[in-house]
Parts: C-alpha cells; structure tokens; sequence
C-alpha cells in the first residue's frame, strides 16, 4: 500500500483510542504503569496508557507467542475420546488486538519473527495471532545508553512492522498509515469524524532524525563467522547465571518447549517459553550436553542474533531494545557486546 | 583516577591474595554499563586489580558463582562479600557445598545498597527510602566470618521508621486465607518462569532442579495458573529454614513478583517454631538437616 499521511490533535488521539476502546472490535493494549514499572497490558481508557517512558519492562511478545499455549486438548468421554483443536475455534474468536504506544523496536519484532514461523511449517498459531495484531507505534525521541536499534538497521523512527506511526508534533502527532490494516482501523474514523484526522502531504512530517549507527553490526558477523572457538565467550560469560531473562524479556526470541500434561480424565499438548540460556535446553538423553558451559549458551544467542538468521532471511534476529542488558541481574549488556566483538 | 580507601584496601588485599597465590582468582565487583550500575567480575591477574571496586551500587551476592562448574574449576577462590551475601557462604559451608579452607573471604562493611530500579534513575544516595528493605533490618554491616576485612567509612543510614521494611507481612498476615490466595495469585500469575530466581539465589545449587525432572513430572510445564503456583511455592519450601535474605530473587525478577515476602515470611516461622536463624553459625546443623523430639510438631496431627 502506498503510505497516507496525516495529522492529528493530542484532544483527536485520546477520543480516538477511547472510541476504539468503546466500540470493542479491538483489543487495546498499551504501556501501563503496574507497581513501580510500566508493562505492555490491556487498557480501559486512553488515560490508563503511560507513554512518557522509554520502553515497557518486557514486550508485546506475549500477543503472538503466548506463555503457555494449547495446540491441542483431549478429554475422555465413555469409551471414546474427544480431541478440541484449538485452531478451529481461535480462528473464529480470535479477538483483533491494537498495541498502541508501542515503540519501533517493539513492531519491527513482528515480521522478524514472523519469518521463522513460516520458512518452512506454516504456525497457524501464530499466523492467525500476527494477522489479528495490529501496531500503532510512536516514533522514540531520545533512545537510552542501552538501546542500539539505529546499529540493527533500523531506527527510533523507523515504521519497519508497524501499520501506524505516530510522530509527534507540536500540538499532537503527524500520522503515517503504513499498511492496509493500520487503514482498516482508522477508515471508519475518516467517514464519522470529518476533522480527526487531517490528511497532509509527507513534506510536512518533518525529516526523521540523522540517527548514526556507532559501529557496523556487520563486522559482529564477521567476527562470529571466523571465532567460533574464541576465548572471549567463555571470559566474557563467567558472570552469566544462565537465567532467561535476556531471552524471556527479549521481543524476538522465538523458542519454545513442547510438553504434554493430563489427568486419567484428559489432557492437552502445549508449547511453553523455553531459553538457549538453560542448560537443560540441550542436553541429550544420553546425558552428554553439546553446550557445556555459559559461555557455549551464550555464544548460541550472538550467533542465532548477529550470524545465522542473517544468513538465512538477510536481517538481525534483534531489534536493539536494549532489554536483555536492562533487565540482566549481572548486568551483561548486548550492546556493548556486540559492538567488542566488531572491533575484534 | 580518584581512588578511595575502600577501593585501595580492597585491591590491596586481592593482589596480595593473587601474588602470593593463595587465590587462583577473586570475584568481586567492578564498573558496569553505567555509574549507577556494578557488575560481577573474576580477576585471575595481579595486575587487574585495580578493577575491583565497592560502593552502595554493588547489589548481587556473588556467592551465587560458587555453584557455577565453570567457576568451581579455578579452584581456590577470594570472594568479595557484603554481610548478607557472608550468610550464604555460612550456609553454603554448613551444606557442605563450599569448603571453608579454599575459600579467601574478603569482607567489606557494607551500609546498605541501593534498589536497583531506583539507581537507574540516577539515585545514589543511601537513604532509608533508596536502599532494599533487607539493609533496613540488617544486623550484619560487618560480615559474621571473613579473612580479610575492608572498613568502610560511609556512614549509618539515619532511620526514622518512615519507611516499614516488609510490612506488607503483616498486612498478609491478617487477612484471611482466601484474601492471600488472592494476593499470591495474582502476584504469580505474572511469573514467566525464566527461573531468575532460582538461577540468581546462591543456595539454589541443585544439579538438575525438581522442575527440571520428569519422571514423574512433579511441576506442571505450563506458565499458567497451575505451573507457576507450583513453582514459586516448591521454590519457597526448598529455601525455607535456608534462605539469608539477600533478596537477589526478588531484585533479579522481571516481573517484580515480591518474592522477598515469602523468604522473610519462612525466615520469621522458622525462627518462632525451631529457633533458628539461617547463615549465622557455620558449626550449627541446618534447621532441617536434624531432628529433635522437641521440635515444633503441632502440624502433625
């Protein structure tokens, strides 16, 4: 689709959320202030949105990859058993879903990993989860010291997975539709509010920001390609307690664990968040493990991230959020990282 | 660069330990990605020393590490401590997983830290309302054993009470059972399972966790209702009659589950029922490591 642009009120924006809100074809998520820190959850009117921080603590990923989620559930009934797929009935319920306020980083997660569900097998389950999330990000004003989206190819401003992108502007935010979906949401706005949104030219959303990458993530790459064996992982990664919060907290780590759990009278197949960072992750049956240290585990994350998903759909399986070093307990940032292993 | 005493004692002592090779290495802190932030590090060199520092910003319990194979090979450690994470080691020799006589314990009297989430708004000042509400009932600025000890000169936080470490114990406490099911459940059912809290608490040293064992499975899988009920209480009955107070799983959770309120709950039980304060005496028997006939046995009935 070709890109439409608009303007829009601060007084606009908050009737509009609140309409998308009361008219409940949509599920609004949005950062909200939960205890001492701001989450990704669902909101009830547009003042329960917190958008004056950076990024929420963890992200959306929950909307396309669930915690936990049923592939399948059985239960027994006399002599026979009875199987309920639950793709049959998330198609039909399946809820639209908008994440507004979401950051840049945040949407660009989306079709990143929408590419690892579908090289191959088609997930449904995520498929139906993805068609049904729809991003209505905000440009970032000032990223912090751990965020290094600019050097993932992309930027604060970037619209990369994102249907809208809010800029702000003087008095509220230029408006840029990026995707078929991001018109659905607000066509039937343009017919019943004659003023909302103000359709203008691109030239009057101004430029986006010379945002500069301070190293080239390629030489990360290259560095990864050559030193499979290399000291560093192991020195680096002796601080790692190998929890999963880099990965848990991270929007594009994708992996998960396939368990089956039941009672005499039923069960259910599910699949569960699971993290490289955990020993148990790989370890065989036989009892030998291929990834015997930290350092192996860690070392597996930089190269899924920087080295072979690049290789196979030419993009970075990061988008620079930076959460993975916030939220380390050691703190262990992939920031300054990746930028070492470029200048080795 | 500014060196202060505690930073000078500190590495004094960690090059002695290192040169007269009484250490294969020291585990300490040093700078992290900001001011407001320390990281772990392992000096194996004497002439790194100079990395080592202490300061209100130095918040993990680095006995953590001494579970960790990769760290157990260098043999011979020195490990910088604060008082709280002393009483890990102590428990940790009384559970016969560390060995008292190759450990070097480098003690440094320690204030209080920081809350980790409020230091990265830039907050350095120690303050009742800024530090963790375990250094609010800390009775251990000096650590109970060490070899070498680091004197600070920063002064006693001035307590007025304003601030109630734990209070919400009592809160809980008074309610009724169904009102703390409640509490707890939604406080779990935030839980993600990344298992911060097992992996960042020093005395959770099992080889292969009880979630990591299937045969039978006794922990359900699944990051629901069911799985993380079970999880967050299998964690607390394992540490209960064990647990410090270092409140490392607490501060390490992405979630913010108050997981302080269970420890230091199980903490004041097993002190009114047995007597019994965890990581005080290295030659005391863990609380359910004996048994005694006139142990507190209402329970059974």
């Amino acid at each position: 689709m070709e890109e439409k642009y608009f303007e829009i009120t601060l007084e606009n924006i908050k009737k509009f959320v609140n309409s998308l809100i009361e008219n409940n074809n949509y599920e609004i998520i949005a950062p909200k202030k939960t205890g001492e820190d701001t989450f990704y959850e669902k909101i009830n009117s547009f003042d329960e949105a917190n958008l004056d921080i950076l990024l929420p603590k963890l992200s959306f990923k929950e909307n396309l990859l669930p915690k936990t989620e049923s592939l399948f559930s059985y239960s027994l009934s006399g002599a026979g058993i009875v199987i309920d797929n639950p793709l049959e009935n998330e198609e039909r319920e399946a809820k639209k879903k908008i994440i507004f306020g979401a950051r840049p980083c945040d949407a660009a997660a989306g079709p990143i990993m929408e590419k690892v569900f579908n090289w191959d097998y088609k997930d449904e389950f995520f498929n139906i989860k993805f068609k049904n999330l729809h991003i209505i990000s905000i440009a970032c004003g000032k990223p912090d010291n751990y965020c290094f989206c600019t050097e993932m190819q992309l930027s604060p401003e970037s619209s990369y997975g994102s249907d809208i992108l809010l800029k702000k502007s003087g008095n509220g935010y230029y408006v840029t539709v990026v995707t078929e979906k991001g018109m659905d949401i607000i066509n039937p706005f343009l017919d019943m509010f004659k003023d909302m949104f103000k359709e203008i030219s691109k030239e009057k959303i101004p430029p986006a920001g010379k945002w500069k990458a301070s190293y080239d993530i390629k030489k990360t790459h290259s560095f990864l390609d050559n030193n499979f064996e290399h000291q560093y992982f192991q020195e680096k990664f002796l601080s790692c307690i190998g929890c999963g919060i880099c990965t848990f907290t991270c929007p594009t780590c994708h992996c998960f664990d396939i368990q089956d759990e039941g009672t005499l009278k039923g069960g259910r197949r599910i699949r569960n968040w699971d993290s490289c960072q955990f020993g148990i992750f790989t370890l065989h049956t036989s009892g030998h493990n291929p990834r015997v240290t930290q350092g192996d585990r860690y070392r597996q994350r930089l190269m899924h991230k920087f080295k072979i998903y690049n290789e196979k759909f030419n993009k970075y399986l990061c988008v620079g959020c930076g959460r993975c070093s916030r939220n380390c307990p050691e703190d262990i940032n992939l920031k300054e990282i990746t930028k070492e292993l470029a200048s080795l | 660069m500014n060196k202060n005493k505690i930073d000078e004692k500190l590495q004094k002592t960690a090059k002695g330990l290192l040169e007269s090779k009484a250490v294969n290495v020291v585990i300490g802190w040093t700078k992290g990605s900001n001011p407001f932030r320390m990281r772990p590090v392992f000096i194996t060199k004497p002439e790194d020393v100079n990395k080592l520092y202490f300061n209100p910003h130095c918040v993990q319990d680095l006995a953590v590490f001494l579970k960790k194979p990769e760290v157990k090979k260098f043999g011979r450690t020195g490990i910088v401590v604060k008082g709280c994470d002393e009483k890990a080691l102590n428990t940790l020799i009384q559970e016969y997983q560390v060995l008292r006589d190759e450990l070097k314990i480098i003690g440094v009297e320690c204030m209080g830290v920081i809350r980790q989430n409020i230091a990265d708004k830039g907050e350095s000042n120690l303050l009742e309302t800024t530090v963790y509400d375990k250094c609010l009932i800390c009775d251990v600025h000096t650590p109970l054993i060490y070899d070498y000890l680091v004197e600070s000169d920063i002064p006693e936080i001035k307590i007025s009470g304003s601030v109630k470490p734990y209070a919400k114990i009592k809160e809980l406490d008074s309610m009724l059972v169904e009102g703390r099911d409640k509490f707890w459940q939604k406080e779990f059912d935030k839980c993600i399972k990344c298992y911060a809290c097992r992996q960042v608490c020093p005395l959770c040293y099992c080889s292969r966790c009880i979630v990591e064992k299937n045969m039978p499975q006794w922990i359900d899988t699944n990051i629901e209702e069911t799985g993380n009920a079970q999880w967050n209480m299998i964690r607390a009955y394992h540490l209960s009659g064990r647990c410090i107070g270092c409140g490392e799983c607490e501060r390490a959770c992405p979630v913010n589950i108050p997981l302080m309120l269970i420890n230091e709950k199980m903490a004041r039980d097993i002190y009114e029922k047995f007597g019994y304060r965890s990581g005080i005496d290295i030659n005391s028997k863990p609380v359910f490591g004996t048994f005694s006939e006139s142990d507190f046995n209402e329970f059974i009935k």
